[in-house]
């Protein structure tokens, strides 16, 4: 098939690509640039594993054509962490809400909560809910990553502490 | 009790491995990238039972594919679980079968230099296939007329024939089952369903296998167990172990999907051995789907019971449906029927349980490993009981449950072993009052459009399968702890971590034992050539077995350690302790009340090797000899909408007594996800088949075989999880296992709250918002009729 030149900025990084005008956005990415860090979870846009920003909104890659995203500006987990290694605090609050199990989705969870902070700084727990509703997690019940990205919102550092007891049915 | 103070055990600290897991930096099975790697894709029968006359490869060849058929694989049947003694393995299965036994299975299979290529090639493969009449009920495939999977298979190294798609069958019996029915007040039965859950791990079975120069091979696999894989391929293929070294690499969540070796394991080493280059095999999702599954369960349950709510005796018979391969069904029906005798005392019981072959994708092992189905059936029954004897479901289950000091056999008869740690009770006690019980109302005086309900569930899980005798299952564990010249630690071992903290736990373990800093202590990468024999990070052991194995190298290399601490502090080494210092970012050597006379690991382990003392190092192969439940409770409250028949988990209370807790946020978190995973069991989980096609319905979308979403979950502040405080004398630092227990008794305790809220009870998991809307039509007309 006949290469198309893609211009795509990665994590800061610009590339001229020469790709197939069929090539999708999580391949380039993990084959051609070697960014493994979105994941194959399906391929057809139903787990959420793949997600990445795309000129700072979450897309799934594994529907995106590469060529579509001509000249866009791309986030992967790997750009999230600042220039001297130091991390986003949406990954220092996965750290230290035990929001991480196998790890498998945590790339997309971390990217997907990201994309509502960046337009939302104080989310309610429904509003986390339904950013993260498309991203699945086999290990967490969500629960963890839920009060992860919830401290975010509630402070500019400290980390929240565990629930207290449950309130009375409502 | 007094609980003991550690200085690193149960404290909450950040996982090891979290810094990759949040940056994208974990390698898992398909980001493994070697020079020359070739991709592979297999071809899978669309017949559910087929014999593949012919595969043409020629025109896939002519693409500068590497094609593998049958003809090209060793012809040894194996089974893909080696956990079991192998008298006791039942094999059934080639890399590449001759005849297709469900839709979906490996027929064939290509490598190219890119994957787009492997999937062009394998459209160039010619098959002929000669369909064969196909079975998908259990009870048809038992008929004698039913189209047979399988003539004969092998049980160990003897030939083992099939009647009637019967895969085994065990019975069981203690006492006399029809006297203690006679002798009961009350006799309660039914029957309970669960469905062919599917594992949903979010990361789909992956390998990457390099043929070696000197005929060995490399491996980097989704497993559970890497010494198993290296083993079956060492057999399949003919090849010494000392040239097979298979890589520990993180898994993608596994809940049991990898305990065995994935069938593409063997495709893809075949391929590499083939074409003599690396190959790297992925599954879609799809081919996942139809890999494996969790054992649906029939299960026919009957209790006698004394008017105070004693057991007097229990029956359980149950059919399985294995699909078309016989993976792991002997030891699981033994397992259900010690789940079944071990949850409550009965002085009489009868089990009977029969596993059928059907052309449906195979089931394997899934959390809890036939305890959540069978705990969905006896903790049901138990509510059921309390509703006929008008007493409190609590104090029915605190009447008859198995607590400390007696025997039970949760493994199976050959695992015997004695209760010494139980905070059954406790977390009865405290769920309770966490959930409101008390406030609970009968169904009857609930009315409206939404009702609510509390129900409560229990159940356990064993810490492993060893006891004091070995019996039909392999169990145990090595580890290798080494002090570094710089008072830094290595722990190395073959346990795998699934998520849940095992690796982290043994961290802790070592660093309690050594005195040394959890910061300076590491677990080492691990191979199958430079690590000793562990069975598999399976059946809750990782801790409690293989942390075991990891205390008692690091108690081992300690000695040796302080035998040189002796040397030059002039002190008898019995007399010396070891603390760690942050600070210092040392373990600290020391002889109490005597100044002067301390020295820092650092120093003694640099001295030792400058001096050529030698390294402080130990090697521990570690068999448990008891296999202590860790028991687990929840409280769960439901709401049913009586329009729609949809149940929403409007609260939760999750309690496990895992003896001393190592991990807190860790634990908590496999609660929360037990949980999750238990009420997908009850409310949502289930792979159907299309009878005519033999085809999953859902045609391997997993939207439309759905797994919980974050929306579906009860909000933060309504899901409170505790621990019991307890601590088990034969676990290291009184530590048992939490992993399966998570979700052992969710979908009982979920199944109780939908009959507490509506008065009906389901039997039959999950339930469907259609399958409850109809009950409840039906329900409301015969209750109006009446």
């Amino acid at each position: 098939m006949k290469k198309t030149e893609v211009c795509l900025t990665v994590n800061g990084v610009t590339h001229h690509l020469g790709l197939s005008p069929n090539a999708l956005l999580l391949n380039v990415l993990r084959d051609e640039l070697g960014l493994t860090g979105a994941k194959y979870g399906c391929g057809t846009g139903q787990c959420g594993l793949c997600t990445v920003l795309v000129n700072g909104r979450a897309v799934l890659s594994c529907l995106t054509l590469a060529v579509a995203v001509d000249g866009a500006d791309i986030v992967t987990v790997e750009g999230l962490s600042r220039p001297d290694g130091s991390l986003d605090p949406i990954q220092e609050a996965f750290l230290d809400h035990g929001a991480i199990q196998c790890g498998y989705c945590t790339p997309a969870m971390v990217i997907t909560a990201k994309d509502l902070l960046n337009r939302n700084a104080h989310p309610t727990e429904p509003e986390i809910r339904e950013q993260i509703e498309g991203t699945l997690c086999r290990c967490t019940g969500y629960l963890s990553i839920v009060r992860a990205i919830k401290s975010c919102g509630d402070r500019a550092g400290a980390p929240a502490p565990r629930p207290s007891p449950m309130k009375k049915s409502r | 009790m007094v609980r003991k103070t550690y200085s690193t055990i149960g404290r909450t600290t950040r996982r090891k491995d979290g810094v990759s897991k949040v940056t994208g930096r974990e390698i898992f099975a398909s980001d493994v990238v070697l020079p020359q790697m070739l991709h592979a894709r297999v071809l899978r029968s669309p017949y559910p039972h087929a014999r593949v006359v012919s595969i043409a490869t020629a025109e896939a060849e002519a693409m500068g594919a590497v094609c593998l058929t049958p003809s090209d694989c060793p012809a040894w049947l194996y089974n893909e679980r080696q956990v079991s003694i192998p008298e006791k393995t039942y094999r059934d299965r080639t890399v590449l079968p001759e005849t297709a036994r469900h839709v979906g299975e490996g027929i064939a299979a290509v490598a190219a230099k890119t994957e787009a290529l492997a999937e062009q090639a394998l459209g160039q493969l010619a098959v002929t296939y000669e369909p064969l009449p196909s079975v998908f009920d259990p009870w048809e495939a038992m008929a004698p007329e039913a189209p047979r999977l399988y003539k004969d298979i092998f049980l160990g190294d003897v030939v083992l024939p099939i009647e009637r798609n019967i895969a085994c069958f065990r019975e069981m019996r203690e006492g006399e089952v029809e006297q203690g029915f006679r002798e009961s007040d009350v006799v309660v039965e039914q029957e309970f369903r669960t469905g062919r859950v599917y594992h949903h791990q979010m990361e789909t079975k992956g390998v990457v296998c390099r043929p070696e120069p000197d005929g060995g091979i490399s491996v980097w696999p989704t497993a559970q167990s890497i010494h198993n894989v290296r083993q079956l391929l060492g057999r399949i293929f003919n090849i010494p172990l000392s040239k097979i070294n298979v890589h520990r690499i993180p898994i993608g969540g596994s809940f049991g999907s990898s305990i065995q070796m994935n069938t593409c394991i063997a495709i893809c080493a075949a391929l590499a051995l083939k074409a003599g280059r690396p190959v790297r095999l992925v599954l879609t999702r799809e081919e996942d789907l139809y890999d494996h599954c969790k054992y649906p369960s029939l299960i026919r349950l009957k209790f006698g019971v004394k008017k105070d709510g004693a057991i007097v005796a229990g029956e359980m018979t149950t059919v399985v449906d294995i699909g078309a391969h016989n993976i792991q069904a002997y030891p699981l029906l033994g397992c259900m029927a010690g789940w079944f005798v071990s949850l409550y005392r009965m002085p009489h019981m009868h089990f009977q349980g029969t596993a059928v072959y059907t052309n449906k994708a195979p089931a394997c092992a899934m959390q809890g490993y036939g305890n959540p189905q069978v705990s969905f059936a006896v903790e049901s029954l138990i509510d059921v009981i309390a509703e006929r004897l008008n007493m409190d479901p609590i104090d029915v289950r605190l009447k008859n449950y198995v607590g400390l000091g007696e025997t039970f056999w949760g493994q199976g008869p050959t695992v015997r072993s004695v209760i010494r740690s139980c905070g059954v009770e406790e977390m009865l006690q405290k769920g309770k009052d966490l959930i409101g019980w008390e406030s609970r109302n009968r169904p009857e005086a609930r009315s409206g459009r939404f009702r609510r309900g509390i129900g409560v569930g229990r159940s356990f899980h064993t810490s492993g399968t060893g006891a004091p005798m070995s019996g039909e299952v392999i169990d145990y564990s090595t580890a290798l702890v080494k002090f570094n010249e710089d008072g830094s630690v290595d722990c190395l071992t073959p346990l795998m971590c699934h998520g849940g903290g095992t690796l982290e736990a043994l961290t802790k373990i070592v660093s309690e034992e050594t005195g040394v800093p959890l910061s300076k202590v590491e677990i080492s990468p691990a191979d199958t050539r430079s690590t000793g024999y562990d069975v598999c990070t399976h059946a809750t052991r990782g801790v409690y077995c293989g942390g075991a194995s990891a205390r008692r190298a690091a108690q081992q290399a300690r000695g040796i350690l302080l035998q040189f601490a002796s040397r030059i502090l002039e002190v008898n080494p019995e007399a010396l302790k070891i603390r760690p210092d942050e600070d210092l970012g040392q373990g600290v050597i020391y002889l109490e009340g005597a100044k002067g006379k301390s020295i820092t690991v650092g120093e003694v382990a640099k001295t030792a090797q400058i001096k050529s003392w030698g390294t402080a190092i130990a090697v521990v192969s570690h068999r448990q000899v008891n296999c202590p439940p860790c028991f687990v409770t929840n409280f769960i409250e439901v709401e049913v909408d009586t329009e729609t028949g949809r149940i929403r988990p409007v609260r939760a209370v999750a309690a496990v007594d895992a003896g001393t807790v190592i991990n807190p946020d860790l634990a908590a978190g496999q609660l929360e996800g037990g949980l999750c995973r238990g009420i997908g069991l009850a409310l949502l989980e289930d792979t159907d088949y299309d009878p005519r096609s033999g085809a999953l319905t859902c045609g391997g979308n997993i939207t439309d075989c759905k797994i919980f979403t974050a929306l579906e979950m009860p909000l933060t502040e309504d899901v409170a999880t505790f621990f019991a405080e307890t601590e088990e004398p034969s676990g290291p630092f009184g530590a048992k296992g939490v992993g399966e227990a998570a979700n052992n008794c969710t979908a009982g305790a979920v199944a109780n709250a939908v009959a507490n809220a509506l008065g009906l009870r389901f039997t039959d998991a999950p339930m469907l918002p259609e399958k409850v809307l109809a009950r409840w039509t039906d329900y409301l007309r015969e209750k109006r009729g009446a």
